[in-house]
């Protein structure tokens, strides 16, 4: 590939959003790391260099075959597979384009490799959006790759990796980068410091739509730190309500599934799974991408349709005895890849984490004056009060991530689910999220179930451990 | 079987017309409670179907399905869609003796074979609802006396059904019950049980009657819905490739264009829709609806005659009857029509440019909708019922076209739906033949091409005021209003 070049660029990214003053020059053989904080324009950076966003001013030099993998691609595609779901107007229901034909265009040998060395060959004629949010991510990661492109953008591409996925994304990613006589140009973003691979030879911090740093690694590295480096202390989690609103729970187990089982068709996602959560208990679920973590939870929340044919009693009610799935979700905080998806309404901030009180995703209630205080208080901690009447749906990835663990939280909720909450979210949220669970754990009133991939997002407070690899 | 509207005296027919009221949420305090601890059967696992399940057993209610055996046997994609969702299947002997509401949620055509199987299992006293009334009010199915026989018909598709279910509000649903088969004076309760257990309560109830919902429903999908689309779409893409636009570029300002100006439809009314356009083309195309409606009106109005008189059902039974040979030839030369036949362009068409190169499609929705709505309120439809049966439904038709284009839009469409939108259509083509010749591109296809939009004060205040007043605005700006806050979904 020719080097890429930016000058003086001004790149609109959408309506609101622009880069600006970008000045860059990517060298064929470099291989990038672009760093900065939830909204610093990182992904925005990602998506510009394999030509998205409108050029207002500045030169750009031509853009080499270039692949980029993100959230907001994987979202676009989740997007595309709704579009074509005509199941509203041919009453049938939809199963969608599935994985070996989102993976058709590449080279078949480097697929045939990377599906392999992924262990995704039994998941290839399932639907698109069947797939856990790992194996989405793995499935674009094959895809990305087998097109063989000059150029591979990866944003955030270990978020959401199990472990064994990550180490060998990690390996092929090394044999790409340092392949002879020509070595693929590599461009990460990363919001983790920790996750950088040491062939990274340039290193970029954004900040609000700007390059504030940029050169090689060894050089820039060290300031690119400090400046991430912030302090969090004395954290105070807004106080919930004080009226009655939701009924007290009875004694008792909050979650008790006896033999539990997923399974569609032949294919058994766990089976036999017993598993009581006791108040004051909280619990981390291990496993691999595709083990069936989140539709264990799913089971809980009342999300997965399967919780009606398992035995399975959460926060008090035995399902399938006539209780309303509205009962069991007062009791019950939520967050998830998934909801962050659904959660697709043009509402303010400040009514996102109001939503938390109500359980629903955009707000039909008139909230109260109490509520529109907590929400402002959780505003502040996360640093987004200036921005509480701003449409949730204009955030970035991270900053929605952040607003949809406050939603959760808000109401102190006796069974708090956590499935994968770090997701997008910067190193400095990432601590902040991290010190809140544990605020929330040592509290006597809520309970914490939590979904994380990384070994260093362990929390202090949860011991108990449920590895669904004892239940495939 | 005879018609069941023609059966009944002038006056009967007028009541029941005339019936369509919105319910205060007050009435829903209830929620699902009337149908606690019974049992729900659902008939058919389609998009309705599983959907509106999963809302109602995640409501706290018994829900199961029942399928044809062969269809189990057989493990169809109905099967499927039913047990990966966990609910139990079984056949019709196995569950319909065992309910005490079935939910018939078959295609039409389907009603009569299916209602006629189901009845005789059904035990006694229990209840039978179907989401259209077509099977009871032209087809004159009796049903068994004992059984109580009630109407819920969300007015969104089933995909939708469950979303805003789950986001925690509901879709505008309609309910009735059938005063023929009431014995025991619970068909409402039970009614309103359903509706809220699908969670159409939080989004707003209306109460109607099976022939409301009926005679509404077959004039607003065979006038404006498809007939006044399929008519357009075929007028406007002649029109420009005749004068020379570039037929890429026709097809795609056309199969897209009905979606983008009935978004604005759909949240603001017509005045919205028309509001989109400059002040001069707002004027041009006030003026061509205006014409467009006095060339139309008798049109709208023999449609309504023969959907009245039951004519219009007869004649597509006896279709039925005769192999569809009618629906279908209509459909062969629908897939060969020039539009369908020509791909879209692959331009950019910005949301902007649909409403100002679309003057005239713009002035054909805005005709459409209110003939077909004026045209059922002087029939003695209430406002309401003709609110969400012409203006309502537009959007939703319009996105089939721009997903489908015409020829599958009219495959997927019910054949009520379908069969009426071909007579519609043969019939207006001709009619505004004349019409049509009076037409340039500068309100299809190329825009009026202005530097100066001056226009005169009196004329625009004049526009203004008859857009805002008219009735459908007026109804449609409460009935949105109880909607809640209209979600801007990205």
């Amino acid at each position: 590939m020719h080097p890429l070049r930016f000058q003086q660029c001004e790149i609109r990214l959408s309506d609101v959003y622009a880069l600006k003053d970008i000045n860059l020059e990517i060298a064929p053989g470099e291989h990038w790391v672009l760093l900065g904080a939830n909204g610093s324009g990182k992904s925005a950076l990602a998506a510009a260099l394999v030509g998205e966003g409108q050029l207002v001013s500045g030169a750009r030099s031509a853009l080499p075959r270039s692949q980029l993998v993100s959230f907001e691609v994987q979202r676009a595609l989740i997007e595309a597979e709704r579009e074509k779901d005509d199941s509203d107007i041919t009453d049938e229901v939809f199963i969608g384009t599935l994985a070996r034909e989102v993976l058709a265009g590449g080279s078949p040998d480097i697929t045939h490799q990377l599906v392999e060395a992924f262990g995704f060959s039994d998941k290839l004629n399932l639907g698109f959006r069947n797939l856990s949010t790992g194996e989405t991510r793995k499935l674009l990661l094959i895809r990305a790759i087998a097109a063989e492109p000059e150029l591979l953008v990866l944003d955030e591409p270990f978020d959401g990796l199990d472990v064994d996925a990550t180490a060998q994304l990690v390996d092929q990613l090394l044999r790409l980068a340092q392949a002879t006589p020509s070595p693929m140009t590599i461009v990460l973003v990363l919001n983790r410091l920790d996750e950088l691979p040491d062939w990274v030879s340039h290193a970029a911090l954004m900040v609000e739509g700007r390059i504030a740093h940029q050169g090689v690694i060894k050089e820039a590295l060290p300031i690119i730190r400090q400046l991430l480096q912030m302090q969090r202390d004395d954290l105070v989690i807004p106080a919930s309500e004080l009226a009655d609103r939701v009924p007290t729970l009875a004694p008792g187990p909050l979650v008790k599934l006896i033999s539990g089982c997923v399974a569609y068709g032949d294919s058994v996602i766990f089976d036999k799974l017993d598993w009581q959560v006791n108040p004051g208990e909280h619990w981390q679920v291990v496993g691999p991408n595709g083990s069936g973590k989140t539709c264990l939870l799913n089971l809980i929340t009342g999300d997965h349709p399967q919780c009606y044919v398992n035995d399975i009693r959460v926060v008090g009610y035995q399902r399938g005895q006539g209780e309303s799935i509205w009962d069991l979700k007062q009791h019950m905080g939520y967050v998830s890849t998934a909801l962050q998806w659904e959660y697709r309404v043009s509402i303010s901030l400040a009514n996102v984490i109001i939503s938390g009180f109500y359980d629903s995703i955009g707000l039909y209630s008139k909230a109260t004056e109490n509520q529109q205080a907590i929400a402002m208080q959780w505003l502040e901690l996360l640093g987004l009060s200036d921005r509480a009447h701003q449409p949730f749906n204009q955030c970035s990835y991270g900053d929605q991530r952040l607003l949809l663990i406050a939603r959760a939280m808000v109401k102190h909720p006796q069974l708090l689910i956590l499935d994968e909450p770090c997701l997008g979210l910067d190193e400095v949220n990432r601590q902040l999220v991290l010190s809140l669970i544990e605020i929330i754990c040592a509290s006597s009133e809520t309970t914490v179930l939590y979904v994380n991939h990384h070994a260093g997002d362990r929390i202090k407070g949860i011991e108990r451990v449920l590895n669904m690899v004892d239940y495939a | 079987m005879a018609n069941y509207f023609n059966s009944l005296s002038l006056r009967e027919q007028l009541a029941q017309l005339g019936k369509c009221e919105f319910m205060n949420p007050s009435e829903f305090a209830d929620g699902a409670n009337y149908l606690k601890g019974k049992k729900l059967v659902v008939v058919g696992c389609g998009a309705q179907g599983l959907n509106q399940g999963l809302n109602l057993r995640d409501s706290g209610l018994d829900v199961s399905y029942t399928l044809r055996a062969s269809a189990i046997a057989e493990k169809r994609q109905s099967w499927k869609n039913a047990t990966d969702n966990g609910f139990t299947v079984g056949t019709y002997d196995e569950l319909i003796p065992t309910a005490d509401l079935v939910l018939n949620l078959t295609p039409d055509k389907q009603h009569t074979a299916v209602v006629e199987e189901i009845v005789p299992l059904m035990k006694r006293d229990s209840c039978l609802a179907y989401s259209h009334g077509f099977n009871i009010v032209e087809e004159g199915m009796q049903v068994r006396e004992d059984i109580t026989v009630i109407m819920v018909a969300p007015k969104c598709p089933g995909t939708e059904v469950r979303e805003e279910y789950k986001r925690g509000f509901g879709v505008p649903t309609l309910i009735a019950v059938h005063e023929n088969n009431d014995p025991r004076g619970e068909g409402l309760a039970l009614a309103k049980a359903y509706a809220a257990g699908t969670g159409g309560h939080k989004a707003g109830v209306l109460m109607s009657s099976f022939i409301a919902e009926v005679k509404s429903d077959l004039m607003g999908e065979q006038t404006i819905l498809c007939g006044m689309l399929q008519t357009g779409s075929l007028l406007c893409f002649d029109k420009m490739v005749e004068q020379g636009v570039e037929a890429g570029y026709a097809a795609k300002l056309v199969q897209y264009g009905w979606e983008t100006v009935t978004e604005a439809l759909k949240h603001g009314g017509v005045t919205n829709m028309l509001d989109r356009l400059s002040n001069p083309a707002k004027i041009k195309s006030y003026d061509l609806a205006e014409e467009l409606k006095v060339i139309m009106r008798p049109l709208y109005e023999k449609h309504m005659d023969d959907i009245m008189s039951g004519h219009f059902s007869q004649t597509m039974m006896e279709d039925w009857a005769n192999d569809d040979v009618n629906l279908l030839g209509w459909r062969k030369e629908t897939g060969e029509s020039a539009f369908e036949k020509t791909a879209a362009a692959d331009v950019e068409i910005s949301d902007q440019e649909y409403f100002d190169h679309g003057v005239l499609m713009v002035a054909m929705v805005k005709a459409g909708v209110e003939l077909a709505y004026e045209t059922m309120v002087s029939a003695g439809i209430k406002e309401e019922s003709a609110y969400y049966e012409s203006l309502h439904e537009t959007p939703l038709i319009a996105n089939t076209i721009a997903r489908k284009k015409l020829f599958e839009m009219n495959n997927t469409i019910s054949d009520t739906a379908e069969y009426g939108c071909y007579l519609y259509n043969h019939a207006c083509l001709p009619l505004l033949g004349d019409f049509m010749k009076t037409i340039d591109t500068d309100v299809i296809g190329r825009g009026l091409g202005l530097n100066d939009f001056s226009v005169d004060n009196q004329r625009l205040i004049e526009v203004n005021d008859d857009l805002r007043s008219h009735s459908v605005e007026k109804i449609g700006k409460v009935l949105r209003g109880y909607m809640g806050t209209m979600k801007k979904i990205v």
